[in-house]
Parts: structure tokens; C-alpha cells; sequence
């Protein structure tokens, strides 16, 4: 009984946080967090709770899965109604200076404030130009130019486009797809791994190729000597 | 055709899991003579109430025994309290026939008829 009533559950909920959107829990807003949780509750409970029917459960479950798609329809309609429900980026340091009215109407401490700073790498807010506190409750900072890291530009180093790479090989099996759409073929493919003294295709493991033309490969059999272990407790785990 | 499936298998599922959920009041009618709940109930109350106690005590079996079917039908849109509710009346109502009881029998028989209307709803 309790099997057929998770198997439900979870395909319903499977399903239904699959037309909800695909935010990452990174990207959540309060709202979007608590709606998570409310509708797992849910899906548990009806999964669990045999005092009572699945159906009820269910209707619960579509329920707040309904408002909340209609939410984020309306939310990505009206930009006024967007603001008010997911509130909007709020400055917390502006020029250097920390807004102490901006944090009391947020409720946010300056010792938060300093932590989420620490989590970008910012140590020393003298450093700090503009800092936003977003919706989904992460910081943004933009650091005074004397202190932001220098680029191949500022140093006017030319670079080649790295793009995004794509996979060729995968798990021993060759995507052929992917290699008609770079415009190869199988014999490119086995002719650039020869060069890695790879005469079969089952010996790869991973082969990715950049738009710069440079191969990834690895093999299965990795031939390293030397393993570096970083854990610091015997096993097994 | 991928995109078809891609639509078509989630609302399936979602059917099934729908049907499934409310398929109590449809699985709960008798397919034969041998899960006919309400009508066993009845018969029993017309034994007892002549004091046919023979009669109410085979009729007792046989409306066990198709309780015992039909559970199995209706276990997944039905709440499991009622349906130990109703299981529990029935083993009351054979004490009570055992019993020669007939208040403690209509009794018990009203309460399970009461579960019986209820289940799957």
C-alpha cells in the first residue's frame, strides 16, 4: 500500500517540479524555498499518512504546484508584480560606504553582511565599490578599479576564443551527432587519437574538442605512478 | 515522436496515478455474488434479526471472506483506518452471533454498513 502511494508521490512531484521550473535551490526566494518544502511535505504525507486517502493529498500537491506556476507566470509578466512578490536587489554598500537604514529595513547584521562577502573572496571591505544584496539572499560585489584582478585585456594580451567544449567521445561510444555537427568524421576522430596511441575507441574513456581545436582525452587506463590521496582518515568509508 | 512521449508519458502517468487514487467507489461494487458487501450486511441484520443464528454465522463467514477480497481491491484509494474499522466490526459481529447478542450484532452491523458507505468516498 505504502509503495504504490510513494510511487505515486513521486511521480507526481516528479513531475510537477519539472514544469515548475528548473531554479536551482542557489536561486531560490524565500517564497520558492518554503513552496519546495510545503509540496514535499505533501508528497510525503501522502505517501505515509494511511489515516487518510492519497486523493486529498493530491489535490493539496496540484494545489500549491498551481499557484505557484501561476505566480511565476505572473511574475514574468508583470515586472511591478514581480517586484512586489520576489522583492528586488537592494544596495548595502554604496562607494565604499555601508548603508546601516538600507540594513535595519532589510534586517540584515553587518556581521552577515561581512560573511557574505568573505564567501566572494573579500576580505577587506575598503576594497568594496558597490555591493547588492539580491532577492535569492546572495551578494553581488563590485570591487574599486584599483582592486578588481587585471585581464588579458588591461594587459593587452591576445587570447584565442575558448568556448564551450563539446564531447566527441563518451564512455568508449562515439557521439556521432556531435561529430557531424563540428563538421568531422569517425576517420578524423581515429586518426587525432592515434596520435594519442589510441587505436581503439574503447580505450577512451572521455574525448572533448574545444573551438579552438585542442582535444581533451583520457583514457580508462589513467597510467598514473603516483596517486594523490587527500583524505586524512584510513577507510574504508 | 520523442517530444509526443515526453508530453504524453507524464500526463499517463498522472492519469494512472488519478484513477488509481480514485478508484475506490467503482472497485468497491461487487464483480459476483461473492463480494457483495452491502447485501451480506443485510442478510446478516435479517438473520439476527429473526434470530437465525446458523444463518448469521455462515452469512458472518461469507462476508468475511468477501471483505477479504475486496480489501484488496480498494486498499490503495481507501484510508486505512476504515478499512481496520471495518474489519474490526466484522469480528465483532461473529462474537456476538457466537454470543447469541443480538443488540451488540445490529449494532456492530449498522457501524460497518456506516464504513461501508464512507469507504473509497
Amino acid at each position: 500500500m505504502v509503495l504504490v502511494r510513494a510511487l505515486m508521490g513521486f511521480v507526481s512531484l516528479l513531475i510537477f517540479t519539472r514544469i515548475l521550473g528548473k531554479e536551482q535551490i542557489s536561486q531560490l526566494n524565500l517564497f520558492d524555498y518554503i513552496l519546495g518544502i510545503t509540496i514535499g511535505n505533501m508528497a510525503a504525507s501522502m505517501t505515509t499518512d494511511l489515516s487518510s486517502r492519497a486523493w486529498p493529498h493530491f489535490i493539496g500537491l496540484i494545489s500549491w504546484c498551481l499557484l505557484g506556476y501561476l505566480l511565476n507566470v505572473i511574475s514574468s509578466k508583470w515586472r511591478y508584480v514581480s517586484k512586489v512578490l520576489e522583492g528586488e536587489p537592494v544596495i548595502v554598500i554604496m562607494n565604499g560606504k555601508i548603508m546601516e537604514n538600507v540594513l535595519r529595513k532589510m534586517k540584515f547584521r553587518v556581521a552577515e553582511i561581512l560573511e557574505l562577502l568573505r564567501n566572494k573572496n573579500v576580505f577587506d571591505v575598503t576594497q568594496v565599490d558597490f555591493a547588492i544584496i539580491e532577492p535569492n539572499g546572495q551578494i553581488s560585489v563590485l570591487l574599486k578599479p584599483e582592486f578588481q584582478p587585471a585581464t588579458p585585456q588591461d594587459m593587452k594580451i591576445p587570447v584565442s576564443r575558448s568556448g564551450i567544449s563539446t564531447e566527441l567521445v563518451y564512455d568508449g561510444l562515439i557521439i556521432d551527432e556531435n561529430l557531424r555537427q563540428l563538421g568531422k568524421d569517425k576517420h578524423w576522430l581515429m586518426k587525432e587519437l592515434k596520435k594519442h596511441g589510441i587505436r581503439n575507441i574503447s580505450e577512451v574513456f572521455l574525448v572533448t574538442l574545444n573551438p579552438a581545436g585542442s582535444l581533451y582525452v583520457d583514457k580508462y587506463k589513467d597510467h598514473l605512478k603516483k596517486m594523490t590521496d587527500i583524505g586524512d582518515y584510513k577507510g574504508p568509508f | 515522436m520523442r517530444k509526443f512521449l515526453l508530453i504524453a508519458v507524464p500526463i499517463l502517468a498522472l492519469v494512472l496515478c488519478i484513477m488509481v487514487m480514485l478508484s475506490g467507489n467503482i472497485l468497491k461494487q461487487p464483480f459476483g455474488t461473492e463480494d457483495n458487501i452491502s447485501q451480506s450486511i443485510e442478510t446478516i441484520v435479517q438473520d439476527i434479526k429473526h434470530e437465525d443464528w446458523e444463518a448469521a454465522d455462515q452469512n458472518a463467514d461469507h462476508l468475511n471472506r468477501a471483505w477479504d477480497k475486496v480489501v484488496r481491491r480498494i486498499q490503495f484509494s481507501a484510508e486505512r483506518n476504515t478499512i481496520n474499522d471495518l474489519s474490526i466490526n466484522i469480528a465483532r459481529v461473529r462474537g456476538a452471533i457466537q454470543a447469541k447478542d443480538k443488540a451488540i450484532g445490529l449494532a456492530e452491523l449498522s457501524e460497518a454498513n456506516e464504513h461501508w458507505e464512507n469507504i473509497g468516498n
